[in-house]
Parts: C-alpha cells; sequence; structure tokens
C-alpha cells in the first residue's frame, strides 16, 4: 500500500515540476530575434570587414541577425539601386552605407531616420569627437541623418626616388610643384612620363579637382546655411592653374579623359611624378603585385595656391538608418556601434581605412600598421567637404560636368565658372 | 572565263564577304578575349599592345572566386530560356491574331502593343518595383521573366506578324479541309514555314533577357538571384574598374549565348524554308 | 441543328472569340505589368513633384509642359537624340542590309557568319559602350593606333571633340544595331524562294536589277519591322553616350533618355522627369506611327 502511495506521490511531484517548468518557460519573455539587412556598398567599401564587425556585433547581441546585400558597385549604381527602392518605400532593408556627399540629399527627400532620439543626443553633441567634416555634412535640417563609417581623403602622391634623384624638394605650392615636374621631366627625357595627374572625366572626382584650386586660394562655395558664395574670379583662376599646366605639359592634354583607376593605372606603372588620388590609393601602390613603383611612394598634404592654404576634399562612407525601416530602434543600436571608436580602430587596422575619430590617428596599433596616418590626420581634419545640399544631385552634375568640359578646352574658363553661377544660383539659395 | 576560273572568283569573293562579315562581328570579342589574358598594368603601356605579354588565366579565377558567378550564370540562364519560351508563345498567338483574322481594330492593337516599349524604362521602374512587391515576387525568377516577356512582346509579335503575313494562306486552308482547327493549322503548318522569323524572334528574346540590366538590378538584388549583367558590374569599385577581370567575366557571359546559336541555328533555320514554298 | 453549346463555340471559335483568346494572354500581361506604371507617369508628368525639396506633391495641371518647351536644355537633348536617330537609322539599316546579304551567301559552314552577326548584339549595351570608349580612347585606343602606324601625327581626341565624340557614338550604335537588323533581315532574305532569282536570271536581269526588284520588295515587311523598333530605340538611346562620354563635353552628347535619367535618378524630380518622358512618348508615336499604318493594312 505504501508503494502505491509512494509512487503516486512521485508521479505527482513529477507532474507538478513538469507544469512548473511549463509554466516558468511559457513566462519567459520570448528571445526576440531581429534581422536587420544592412546595404553596403561594393568593393571598395570592404564588406568582408563589415561583416567581421557584424559577426563581433552579433557575438555580443544574440538576438540580433545581420545580413549584408552588396548591390551597386560605384555611387552612380547605388544612387540607380537606392533612388528605385527608396521611391517605393521599399522596408526590406534597413541600414544603408552612403557617401558622404548624399546625407543631404537623401534625407531631404525623406529617405532616413533622424538618429537623435535614437542615440539620445543632439547633433551637435554627436558629432563632436569626429572629425570636424562631419558636423557639416551629416547634420541636416539640425537632425542627425547619419553617422560616419569610415573616413578618406585626396593626397598627393609622388615618386620619392624621382625627386631624390633629381634634387628636389617637396613642392609646397602649385607653381613649385609644375616647376619641378618640369625638370624632372626635362631630365628624364621619357615623352610618356606625366608631371601631375588629375581626374578631369565628369565623374565625381572632378567636382573635388574644381574645388581644390577654389579652396586653396581660402573661398569657400556656400556658407553654413547652404547658401551659394561662388567667388567668380578666384573659380577661373582655379581652372586656369589647372589649364596653365596641361599648356606647360605638366599634365597631360586628354585630362578630360582621366578617371581616378587611370591615375592609380599610370603611377603604378612608373608612368607619372605627382598624382592626386584617395587613401586607397596608398596601399595598391604599396602592395599590388603589379605595383612597379613599390617603395618609392611618398604621401604628403596638397600643395597650395601661392599666397593660399592648403586644401583637401573628404570623402567617406557613412551609414544610415531607413526611414522605412521595421526595427529601427535596433538598427540604429547598431548603427551607433558601427561608428564607434573601437568599429573605427578595426577598420584601420585590418583593412588602413582612415578613421573617422581624431583619436584613433595616434593609437599606438594603428600607428603600427598604417605609420602615415600620422601625417595623414593632419590632412584629413583640415578637410572641407562639399557643398552639403539637399539638390546635391544636380550640383554635383552642373559642377562636374563643366569642370570637365572646361578641361576638354571646349568651353572658356569664365563661360564654365558663369554657367555654374547661373545654373546654381537657384538651387543653392 | 572558264567554268571553273567562275567558281574560283565566287569562292574568293564569297571569302572576302565572310572575312568581312566575321572581323566586324568578332573583333571586340577578341579583343576582350585577349584582355582577359593580359594584368591591369599592361593596359596603360605605351604603344598598346594586343597579343598578351605574359598570358594569365588569373582573371578566370578571380572571376568565379570574387563573386559566384556560376551562380549569377544559372540564373541568367533560366530567366532568359522561360523568358524566351513564354514569349515566343504569347508573341505566336497575338501575331497570328493579327496576320490572319480579320480584327476590325488591328491597327490599334498593333499600336497598344508597340506603344508599352515607347517609354523609358528607368521611369517604370519603381511601379513595376511596387507591382512586384505586392505580389510577393521580389528576388523571384517570376519577377523578372513576366516583365522581360513585356519588353520583347512588341518585337516578337510584328517579327511573327510580318512573317505569318507572308506565308500564302492556302497552306493553312488545306491542313483545315484535311480536319485541323485554326490553332492546329497554326502550329502544325504556319509556325513550321515561318521558322526563320520564329527563329530570328527566338534570339531577340533570349539575348533582351540575357542582356537586361535595370529590372534586374532593382528587382533580383540578392546575390542568390542576381542575373549575369548586375553581376559583372560588381567586380568594379568605386575606385577600381579592373577590365582584366570584367573581360573574363564578359567572355564567361557571351560564350553560352554564342554555342546555343551556333548548335541552334543549322537545325532550326536549314532545310525546313524551301520545302513548303515550292509553287 | 442545335444551337452551338460554349464548348463548341471553343472547339472551333467565331473569328471575334478566336481574336480575343489569342489576344488575351499579350494583353493580360500588358495590363499587369505596364499599363499601372504608365498610367502613374503620366499622372505624375501634372504634379510638382521633387523629392529633394521634400516640400510634398503640388498639382501642376500643364505648367511642367509649358516649362519643358522652355528648357533649352531639352531642346539640346532633343536636337541630339534626333540626329542621333536620323543618322543611325538609316546606317544601321544599310550596313544591317549588307551584312545580311554577305551573310545568305552559300556558304559550306554558316555558322560562323551567323555568329559573327549575333556577337555584337550579344554584348551587353553598357559593355559595348565602354569597350567602344576604350577603342577611342585618345591614348589607348585602338582607332588612335591603328591611325598611329597609318602616318597620323597626332592622336585625335575622339571623345574630347563635340564632332568626333558624336561620331564615335554614331559609329558604335550602328556596329550595335546592325547586328540586329541584319538578324531580322537575313530571316527575311532565308524566305525569298530561289526560283524568283531563277526566273529572272532567266530573263536576263543582272544581279543588281534582282536585287532591286525581287529583294527589297520582298523584303519590305521585315524592312518595316526592323525599322520600327530601331528609330523607337533610337529616341530612347541611352547606354552608349551614358557610357562613353557621360553626355560631354559639356551637354554635346547628350539625349533626351540621359536627360530623363539625370532629371528622375540624380535630381530626383519625378514630376520634372516624367513629364519629360510623356513627351518622348509623343516623338515616339509620331514617328512609328505611319509605320504602323504600313503593317496593319498589309493583309
Amino acid at each position: 500500500m505504501t508503494t502505491m502511495t509512494t509512487k503516486r506521490r512521485l508521479t505527482l511531484a513529477a507532474l507538478t515540476g513538469a507544469v512548473a517548468l511549463a509554466t516558468g518557460l511559457a513566462a519567459l519573455p520570448a528571445a526576440a530575434q531581429t534581422s536587420l539587412r544592412v546595404f553596403s556598398g561594393g568593393q571598395n567599401q570592404r564588406p568582408d570587414l563589415m561583416r567581421k564587425l557584424f559577426d563581433q556585433y552579433q557575438a555580443k547581441n544574440p538576438g540580433v541577425k545581420i545580413d549584408i546585400e552588396t548591390g551597386g558597385a560605384t555611387s552612380e549604381l547605388q544612387r540607380q539601386y537606392l533612388s528605385t527602392v527608396l521611391n517605393a518605400k521599399d522596408s526590406a532593408i534597413d541600414i544603408y552605407m552612403i557617401d558622404i556627399v548624399n546625407p543631404a540629399q537623401y534625407f531631404g527627400a525623406g529617405w532616413l531616420e533622424p538618429l537623435d532620439a535614437h542615440l539620445g543626443m543632439s547633433g551637435a553633441d554627436a558629432m563632436k569627437p569626429y572629425l570636424p567634416v562631419y558636423a557639416s555634412s551629416n547634420i541636416v535640417d539640425g537632425k542627425i541623418a547619419a553617422m560616419p563609417a569610415f573616413a578618406d581623403a585626396m593626397f598627393m602622391y609622388y615618386r620619392k626616388d624621382l625627386l631624390a634623384k633629381h634634387g628636389v624638394a617637396e613642392p609646397k605650392t602649385w607653381d613649385e610643384l609644375a616647376a619641378a615636374s618640369k625638370k624632372i621631366q626635362a631630365a628624364e627625357g621619357n615623352p610618356n612620363l606625366q608631371g601631375l595627374s588629375i581626374q578631369g572625366a565628369p565623374i565625381e572626382g572632378a567636382v573635388c579637382t574644381f574645388l581644390l584650386p577654389y579652396w586653396s586660394q581660402g573661398k569657400d562655395f556656400n556658407d553654413a546655411s547652404g547658401r551659394m558664395t561662388l567667388d567668380k574670379p578666384v573659380a577661373v583662376k582655379g581652372l586656369n592653374q589647372w589649364l596653365g599646366m596641361v599648356d606647360a605639359g605638366v599634365i597631360k592634354k586628354n585630362v578630360a579623359e582621366v578617371k581616378t583607376p587611370d591615375t592609380v593605372n599610370e603611377f603604378m606603372a612608373g608612368q607619372v611624378i605627382f598624382a592626386i588620388n584617395w587613401g586607397f590609393a596608398w596601399d595598391r601602390f604599396k602592395d599590388d603585385p603589379a605595383s612597379q613603383v613599390k617603395g618609392n611612394v611618398g604621401v604628403m598634404p596638397l600643395p597650395a595656391m601661392a599666397g593660399g592654404k592648403s586644401a583637401t576634399c573628404v570623402g567617406g562612407w557613412q551609414w544610415a538608418v531607413s526611414a522605412f525601416s521595421k526595427n529601427k530602434a535596433e538598427a540604429a543600436k547598431l548603427v551607433k556601434f558601427m561608428s564607434s571608436p573601437e568599429a573605427s580602430k578595426f577598420l584601420a587596422v585590418e583593412g588602413s581605412l582612415l578613421p573617422v575619430y581624431q583619436s584613433v590617428y595616434t593609437d599606438a596599433d594603428v600607428v603600427k600598421v598604417a605609420p602615415w596616418f600620422k601625417d595623414a590626420a593632419g590632412v584629413v581634419i583640415a578637410g572641407k567637404s562639399r557643398p552639403m545640399s539637399k539638390e546635391y544631385g544636380q550640383v554635383s552634375d552642373v559642377i562636374r560636368t563643366t569642370t570637365s568640359a572646361v578641361l576638354a578646352r571646349t568651353k572658356k574658363p569664365e563661360e564654365g565658372v558663369d554657367e555654374i553661377a547661373s545654373r546654381l544660383t537657384r538651387v543653392m539659395r | 572565263m572558264t567554268r571553273m576560273d567562275r567558281t574560283l572568283q565566287g569562292r574568293n569573293l564569297r571569302l572576302i564577304a565572310a572575312a568581312i562579315v566575321v572581323l566586324n562581328g568578332f573583333f571586340p570579342a577578341v579583343w576582350i578575349l585577349l584582355t582577359s589574358l593580359k594584368t591591369e598594368t599592361e593596359l596603360v603601356s605605351k604603344p598598346i599592345t594586343y597579343w598578351p605579354h605574359n598570358p594569365t588565366l588569373q582573371n578566370y579565377v578571380q572571376a568565379f572566386t570574387d563573386q559566384p558567378l556560376l551562380r549569377y550564370l544559372g540564373n541568367s540562364l533560366a530567366v532568359a530560356v522561360m523568358a524566351t519560351v513564354l514569349s515566343l508563345l504569347v508573341a505566336a498567338l497575338a501575331a497570328y491574331a493579327i496576320a490572319r483574322l480579320n480584327l476590325k481594330r488591328r491597327q490599334l492593337i498593333l499600336t497598344c502593343i508597340v506603344a508599352s516599349s515607347m517609354f523609358p524604362l528607368v521611369t517604370l521602374l519603381v511601379p513595376i518595383f511596387e507591382t512586384m512587391r505586392a505580389f510577393g515576387l521580389l528576388n523571384t525568377y517570376t519577377a523578372l521573366v513576366l516583365p522581360y516577356v513585356v519588353l520583347n512582346l512588341p518585337v516578337c509579335t510584328l517579327v511573327l506578324v510580318s512573317f505569318f503575313q507572308s506565308i500564302p494562306k492556302d497552306l493553312e486552308n488545306a491542313a483545315m479541309i484535311d480536319g485541323c482547327t485554326r490553332l492546329g493549322a497554326l502550329w502544325r503548318v504556319v509556325v513550321p514555314l515561318a521558322a526563320p522569323g520564329v527563329f530570328t524572334a527566338g534570339i531577340l528574346a533570349f539575348v533582351n533577357a540575357w542582356d537586361e540590366f535595370l529590372l534586374a538590378l532593382s528587382l533580383n538584388s540578392s546575390a542568390s538571384m542576381r542575373t549575369l549583367p548586375v553581376g559583372i558590374t560588381l567586380y568594379q569599385g568605386e575606385f577600381t574598374f579592373p577590365w582584366p577581370i570584367i573581360s573574363a567575366a564578359l567572355i564567361v557571359a557571351i560564350v553560352p549565348i554564342a554555342v546555343l546559336i551556333a548548335v541552334f541555328q543549322e537545325r532550326v533555320v536549314g532545310g525546313l524554308t524551301q520545302g513548303g514554298l515550292k509553287g | 441543328m442545335a444551337a452551338p453549346t460554349a464548348l463548341d463555340r471553343l472547339r472551333d471559335p467565331s473569328e471575334k472569340t478566336l481574336g480575343v483568346m489569342l489576344l488575351a494572354p499579350a494583353f493580360l500581361l500588358l495590363l499587369l505589368i505596364v499599363v499601372y506604371p504608365i498610367g502613374k507617369l503620366i499622372w505624375n508628368s501634372f504634379f510638382d513633384l521633387r523629392l529633394s525639396g521634400g516640400s510634398g506633391v503640388k498639382f501642376a495641371g500643364f505648367e511642367n509642359y509649358a516649362l519643358v518647351l522652355k528648357d533649352p536644355d531639352f531642346w539640346n537633348a532633343t536636337k541630339n537624340t534626333v540626329l542621333i536617330t536620323l543618322i543611325t537609322v538609316p546606317g544601321a539599316l544599310v550596313v544591317g542590309l549588307g551584312l545580311a546579304t554577305l551573310a545568305n551567301l552559300p556558304f559550306r559552314r554558316k555558322w560562323p557568319v551567323r555568329l559573327a552577326l549575333l556577337l555584337p548584339w550579344a554584348l551587353p549595351l553598357a559593355f559595348a559602350g565602354l569597350i567602344f570608349a576604350w577603342f577611342f580612347h585618345t591614348e589607348y585606343g585602338v582607332v588612335n593606333d591603328v591611325m598611329r602606324r597609318l602616318g597620323a601625327a597626332e592622336p585625335t581626341m575622339w571623345l574630347l571633340r563635340p564632332g568626333w565624340a558624336f561620331t564615335a557614338i554614331c559609329m558604335t550604335i550602328i556596329w550595335k544595331t546592325s547586328s540586329f537588323m541584319a538578324l531580322i533581315l537575313l530571316a527575311g532574305l532565308q524566305m525569298i524562294p530561289r526560283s524568283l532569282y531563277e526566273a529572272a536570271e532567266v530573263d536576263g536581269a543582272n544581279k543588281w536589277q534582282q536585287f532591286w526588284q525581287i529583294t527589297i520588295p520582298m523584303l519590305m515587311p521585315s524592312i518595316i519591322v526592323a525599322l520600327i523598333f530601331r528609330s523607337i530605340t533610337a529616341l530612347q538611346t541611352f547606354d552608349i553616350p551614358y557610357t562613353m562620354t557621360k553626355g560631354g563635353p559639356g551637354n554635346s552628347t547628350e539625349t533626351l533618355a540621359m536627360l530623363i535619367h539625370k532629371t528622375t535618378i540624380d535630381y530626383l524630380d519625378v514630376g520634372y522627369g516624367s513629364t519629360l518622358a510623356v513627351c518622348m512618348f509623343l516623338l515616339s508615336l509620331v514617328v512609328t506611327g505611319f509605320y504602323i499604318n504600313r503593317i496593319g493594312r498589309n493583309a
């Protein structure tokens, strides 16, 4: 009799235990599984490194799963894709990596979620730890439109060996650079040796080609409110600076055909003394198996116009949350992680991507991997941003098309500058 | 001139003719083939080189490892084949109606079919995207096949109309007296006789589907459903344009079509035309 | 006799029913895929819809159309587009007809010639533009290299001079589209019974007369079809000038389709872009209108 009772008691206990367990489990909050889709760019935006950062984040946040979508290899193709998808208010993608020039236009179109509330701070405070340029490029209508991912800027690369061989010092002004080129070109006697390679094709980089000598004379293209403040004679002088170098044989005659990869390839083949290009080129010159200039490349800030200051164009990429995302809070958290100092250091060490924090430039580990970042820091910090306009698509188109036409000598500099002024006055008010 | 002279002269002329056509068609493809065997720095050497200095297959290796090129190939093949078959089917039915039936508003119908091609695709993208999304078809083969059929409809229909019109009605009438329905006459008499037209419409539909870019970029953006033209643009970067690797990928994109055509054209076109038209 | 049942009607339908059945799939697809987009496009063209401004949508009536008529960029682009059409449509026809005739000669092995006809069409359009931009490159292009070997003093900066750039673009377009024409014309050529030529030879006609009196008339339906589509696509020329010159130098090679692309994608001005697209449609309608008349009447 006792055995029966014990057995029944045991069964009862087991059943009670099972019920308690089941109730307990049911009472636990269901583990939220959020799926985030990130649109990152093409090869040059290093989706492989971003994947590693996402894995780190996933490890720390088990409820989140991140997928990368690579689409649109260039800014152009991405714009084509994004304008379709965002125009259709698609919610499939939560986070976008966009070019530094795009936050204003995309935010104005209502495609980006303002991050102030999600990050818990105002625009000015959020941007303080970063490079100065982001204060203007990422804050639109007083709201945070995007957070910095990694930076870039235009540098002056040069052949250390050639300068040393002919006893030429690093030029500090454009006139010095032209003189140095002519001396070296004459001495080398190689008809295929270019003095300076710049990008004159109607690509985005041509906007920088227009702005570099303009900024170097100390002028700004627009004021803080976005109104255009174009100084026409200064702009003409800047364009004539380039044309003068073409006439002197320093820059090649078909400069209006030169795109960013052309400069890189020609420099790597040893055909160029001075080259203006973005930060990524440094690794190509140093490590690419086909590079014939390994060990002979120097990097320095861009020369200044006579009597002016050195100025450079800042590039780089930003993280933005889609206004149509269904997981805005989680997406904002991920964006905050991706734009943290740790992420910036990781990208610098693993991929030599220029950091977006001033402090990271002088971090010991970073300097070990990329010693040139120490010098780069000054350049990037002093770098200026292209006009932050909600109509940047139009601004960019007008400037780059006209600059290319002037460099192709189908328009005179005065005509070109007048056209820029007349077309953009309506747009940049 | 002796008979042998005339034959030789005819043969020489034919060789020259063949050379012109072949040179015109193959030159860029050969250039791409040679480029796919070079390195990027060789492309900026002066003067330019034609034959590669050190031919290398590395670009092909990279083309297949940098991206899932075979996957893209498979997707393109699936979409193109489905789009071609469906295009021919729909177009043949419509073309028969226009060519043979005494329809009152024939011109209006033709205009409606052709009019859809008169709008630049870039302006129709967003609504098409919305439609596909509404049906849950994004990132599927269907999402591309249906628009491709619509894009091919004007060309295929008109080509088939012009070919159906050139076939004498007596042959169909004869078949129908023998007990065929109209549709049966279409498939058994008209289509085989219009074989060159059907084949041409088929090639055009296939190639258009194979090379289409904008819709493939916007509708099938996930890597597993991506088609070749979109995939090939992904070898470039914001600042890089590796012609050798892109050339290798282009060769991979062109070869299947070339093989398909070379195999099919003899079998489909040869021999069928002369028979039915005698007398 | 009993009245025909529905099943009877399906098996042996009247002309009208058959017509509806045959055309149904085509029109169903058109309805599904393009009617909404085209409708929305025309709708948008009457609104001031500029996304960048963030100012929302305002009804504008025919204001956009009035702006188009006053827009110098529109007239420039239309001029370029019409020029390209006038040059490349006949150009592609002549070259295509030549290629098709050559390809129709009796060869023992037909496939290299047929393949050579197809390859230009098979090359994706955007890449064809990039490849030919390379051919016409001042320093690295084959064209200048050949000219240099033939003794030219200075390399021509093809894509940097408006006239030369236009020429290079037209040559590329003709190269690519002549294969489209040749494909259609070759099929037409193969349908011409040899007996006609044999009879003409017996009557003493030479090759040239045979060409004009037999080939061309018998080929006319194919020629018209080829011309319709070549014209429509010529008016929509985009990829080749876009990849070769981006419309440069300046605006000199910008086509209407490029202007529409720029307005819609770069400027995010959807309303105005739609208006431009409707204008392009009207232009295409006019140009192809009378072609379609010929076909419609021909049965």
